[in-house]
């Protein structure tokens, strides 16, 4: 009886502490994961040929002035060192010379703006969350919706008009189409405000309207994926023999395609939609420059072009953790969804 | 700075958003007046910066035509200023900050042509030179007071001195500090800094009679043009955080900062004890400024060119119009009334590696050989700058142009004249390696350089390098490049910041600024009689006599371009110009139209 599968109680008959023991296997797991990432970025940002002490050293850089910048900078020690100190500080916190204690978690200073790294990061983050959560919403509305309509009316003239224009759409970049958009409608029409943040607990409506026009355009992209993928998982999905069965025994076409249908096509895209959100989360890198938006994104860029290790480290981690925290929801969820999946 | 590092460093992030082609070089105080301000225009117009005297020093500063006070003017930049305590400001877009919150012993008069004088700007003049240039002393103005109310002293003066020392000043120019201990780069064992307690004995300073005397260790004609950067900025002795300063430096130009949040946004009002007539530079019309950071260049641009809003009333602090909209910019009528032009401070140059071209007939052959017209066509065309024949650039006092290797009327290249001297050589097919920084210009002039060097004979090898590393690459004196793009920025102009670090072959070594690594006795024998010559209009005349002759007989570098920028600005902005310092909008001329 299909819909019997959609409830979770099949995980609590079978193992009621399953989910608790996932969730900390995973924990784990993602820990060990975010500790290599960090190493990595570590060990690949000194690989490079470049050398961060260089943008502070004066015009004439002396042996003597190079090494009072390391020193300033805390990259005067050895590799394994600076590591170690830099994870420390993640727990119990660092004490600096020149801008005293830094609490736990702390995750240094960037070289760049000598600002603390967290802060920075807390200060940025709600202008990604904003654009992530924003652009969801739209283009899960659209995406879904449309490529829903296009299965139901498979192989005519909606089908076809849908499916072409989300190819069209899927293949446009965020730099055309972002500042073509502006230009339109911000620039020329006036229908839309200029692209900027104002934070929601400030004022809702100015939040909106200021990302009005990244969220459509972030949207359009993915509104093309998920159409795409909503058709095709339907179509799939109503040529079941669960579906055939339900219709056969009466029931309306309606419950059918959306007590049945659509949960089960929903597994594979709840699976990307997670994927996806948590890429959101860690930057739109090419959005937020299009846009010129303070986020994640811009702030990675910039800790790139400027060797700005503590920052980018920061960057990194937090963009790291939310896909793979996001992973964890996607199997979670998953395996609520369908019990096919177990969480062993 | 030298070779633009730390402003080519922005080049390559925006240019990662798509926008501009390479950025100026940036510099403390550097350049002359040649801001030519007729859009368009390819020639110079502008005269060599000049001495201004005590009468020029006085304040207030001339009045704008048509100008009023009140209202903000907004300023957008991709990027916030990197440092605001002035001992750590050396890049240029730091100074077009630092001049609004921040004043030297003296500082640069700008009129409305671009033209410049150098004048006191603490100070009463421009200083005054004994003992065979080596003691030079200054005297401050009356009323002199820093934001909160307090008396601008000599010792704050003196402060803004001793604490390049500190341990956590390491930014900023560092000739003062040569000059004040004879020590050259070892100057840091010279002092402890002042946080002990202890001063230079190498400054004087006399409170009741307002001097400071610099007795330096070795004569500096220009002494007083070093204390025009703002890495030599007066610091308040009593308010000095420290390390903290470059947050929330204590200001005693026109302006203070109000907020500040990093990378995002910076708010200046008005600083109420800043006496106009202390101030014959600075005109100070708007009741504040508020700076938007973030936006990427051509997104900046383009809010200019929409006029919406706040914008109206915008300029772009300190970067110049991007490639893709500069000729939308000149053909618009509208648009190219609202903006204005210069010529980049600095120059731009590729160096011939001389330790491994030995032969002067290649390198001339080379310089024959380099399409400096196709280089220019992908930078923008004639719009993007002049080409340079010369070592030093026209803002320089001195300078002097000519054409020795007929580049003005051949730019496209001469390979027949290339190949002639290849011949005579014996270097036919010669073998050029040349190293450019990976970035989406460098990669298409690179195959119009590869193609002409290919047409003169030589075997080209082409290196493209990291960006970010560039300099810290061709800085090494046992790389294997021949030929490497750079660019020159001086720090105040005079011909010494130009020619001594670039060609004194005591400027060789790795991280150092001889990147053609040129070390000839009759070069740095004529650098040491230079530097000592007292009248800088005949000191002028000789460095150009040297420029010439280092061209001809040595040919260590290829002059590539003078560069010119276009920069836009608001309808209802008034009184924007080029800062030819800085090369950015000069802030404290501007004004909110009526």
């Amino acid at each position: 009886m299909p819909p019997r599968l959609l409830t979770p109680y099949g995980i609590r008959q079978e193992n009621p502490t399953a989910m608790f023991r996932f969730l900390v296997r995973r924990t784990l797991g993602a820990a060990v994961i975010m500790l290599i990432i960090s190493a990595l970025v570590f060990v690949l940002f000194y690989a490079a040929p470049r050398d961060p002490a260089r943008i502070a050293c004066g015009k004439v850089c002396t042996p003597e002035t190079l090494a009072l910048v390391r020193k300033n900078l805390g990259i005067a020690d050895p590799l394994p060192v600076q590591y170690w100190e830099w994870l420390k500080g993640l727990f119990v916190g660092r004490e600096y010379t020149s801008f005293g204690h830094c609490p736990a978690p702390c995750l240094g200073y960037s070289f760049q703006n000598r600002e603390p790294v967290l802060s920075t990061i807390l200060d940025r983050f709600p202008t990604t969350i904003s654009l992530a959560i924003g652009s969801s919403v739209v283009f899960l509305i659209f995406g879904i919706g449309t490529g829903m309509l296009a299965a139901v009316k498979q192989g005519k003239t909606l089908d076809k008009v849908a499916s072409s224009a989300s190819l069209i759409a899927s293949s446009m970049q965020i730099y055309v189409v972002g500042i073509f958009a502006t230009y339109l409608l911000v620039d020329q029409l006036h229908l839309l405000d200029r692209a900027n943040y104002t934070p929601f607990t400030e004022d809702p409506a100015k939040w909106a309207a200021g990302l009005l026009v990244p969220w459509l355009v972030l949207s359009l992209i993915f509104t093309a994926n998920y159409t795409r993928m909503t058709r095709s998982q339907m179509v799939e999905t109503l040529s079941e023999d669960y579906v055939r069965t339900a219709r056969a025994k009466g029931l309306s076409r309606r419950t059918v395609f959306f007590r049945f249908a659509w949960r089960g096509a929903m597994g594979p895209i709840v699976t990307i939609f997670g994927l996806d959100l948590g890429t959101l989360l860690g930057g739109a890198i090419i959005t937020e420059s299009t846009f010129s938006l303070q986020g994640l994104g811009l702030l990675s860029v910039k800790a790139v072009s400027t060797n700005d290790l503590p920052m980018l480290l920061g960057v990194v981690l937090v963009a790291a953790a939310a896909i793979v925290v996001f992973n964890i929801i996607v199997d979670s969820v998953y395996a609520l969804i369908d019990p096919r999946v177990r969480l062993a | 700075m030298s070779l633009s590092r730390r402003n080519f460093v922005i080049a390559t992030t925006v240019a990662a958003a798509g926008s501009t082609l390479l950025s100026a070089c940036s510099s403390g105080n550097a350049g002359g007046g040649n801001g030519t301000p007729n859009a368009g225009a390819t020639e110079y117009t502008g005269a060599k910066v000049t001495v201004g005297s005590k009468a020029d020093s006085t304040g207030p500063a001339p009045e704008i035509p048509g100008a009023k006070k009140g209202g903000t003017i907004y300023g957008i930049a991709p990027d916030d200023f990197s440092h605001l305590d002035p001992q750590r400001i050396y890049f240029a877009y730091n100074s077009t900050v630092a001049l609004l919150l921040h004043r030297s012993l003296t500082g640069y008069k700008i009129d409305s042509s671009g033209k410049q004088k150098l004048v006191g700007d603490l100070a009463t003049d421009t200083g005054t030179a004994s003992n065979g240039n080596k003691t030079w002393t200054f005297t401050l103005k009356d009323g002199l007071k820093w934001e909160d109310g307090s008396e601008l002293t000599v010792d704050d003066v003196r402060h803004g001195f001793e604490r390049a020392w500190a341990p956590f000043i390491t930014e900023g120019a560092t000739y003062a500090q040569a000059a004040l201990t004879g020590k050259g780069g070892k100057w840091r064992d010279a002092y402890p800094g002042p946080y002990g307690g202890k001063h230079l004995d190498s400054i004087v300073t006399d409170k009741a009679k307002k001097t400071i005397t610099f007795n330096l260790a070795e004569p500096k004609p220009d002494f007083n043009f070093t204390v025009a950067m703002h890495s030599y900025a007066a610091v308040p002795v009593k308010l000095d955080t420290k390390e903290k300063y470059d947050k929330q430096p204590v200001a005693c130009g026109p302006y203070k900062i109000k907020a500040h949040t990093t990378d995002k946004s910076m708010v200046l009002v008005r600083n109420k004890y800043w006496d106009p007539a202390t101030d014959s530079i600075r005109n100070a019309y708007p009741d504040g400024f508020e700076f938007d950071f973030g936006v990427e260049t051509l997104a900046g641009t383009d809010r200019l060119i929409a006029d919406q809003g706040n914008d109206q009333y915008a300029v772009s602090i300190y970067k110049g119009v991007p490639a893709e909209r500069i000729q939308k910019v000149l053909t618009d009528p509208q648009l190219k009334k609202r903006s204005f032009n210069g010529l980049l401070t600095g120059s731009y140059y590729y160096w011939i590696n001389t330790k491994r071209v030995t032969d002067l007939k290649v390198r001339q052959a080379l310089i024959h050989a380099w399409p400096l017209q196709q280089i220019r066509q992908i930078y923008g065309g004639p719009s993007a700058g002049d080409f340079a024949t010369s070592i030093l650039s026209p803002d320089i006092i001195g300078y002097e142009k000519y054409d020795l290797y007929g580049k003005l009327t051949k730019p496209q290249g001469d390979p027949d004249k290339a190949k002639a001297l290849l011949k005579e050589a014996g270097k036919e097919g010669m073998k050029i390696v040349y190293a450019f920084p990976q970035d989406p210009t460098y990669l298409k002039t690179k195959v119009v350089i590869e193609n002409a060097l290919k047409a003169a004979g030589f075997t080209p090898i082409i290196k493209p390098v990291d960006s970010t590393s560039y300099y810290d690459q061709i800085q090494q004196i046992n790389n294997s490049f021949d030929v490497m793009w750079g660019g020159w920025s001086p720090d105040w102009p005079t011909a010494f910041t130009m020619i001594q670090p670039l060609f004194d072959g005591g400027a060789i070594g790795n991280g150092q600024n001889n990147v053609s690594q040129t070390n000839i006795s009759w070069i740095n024998d004529a650098i040491k009689k230079n530097a000592v010559i007292s009248d800088q209009q005949e000191a002028g005349k000789a460095w150009a006599a040297l420029d010439k002759r280092i061209m001809q007989e040595v040919a260590p570098i290829i002059p590539e371009t003078f560069q010119r920028r276009f920069y836009l600005f608001g309808s209802k902005v008034g009184g924007a110009q080029f800062d030819p310092n800085f090369s950015a909008t000069l802030l404290y001329k501007t004004f909110v139209k009526a």
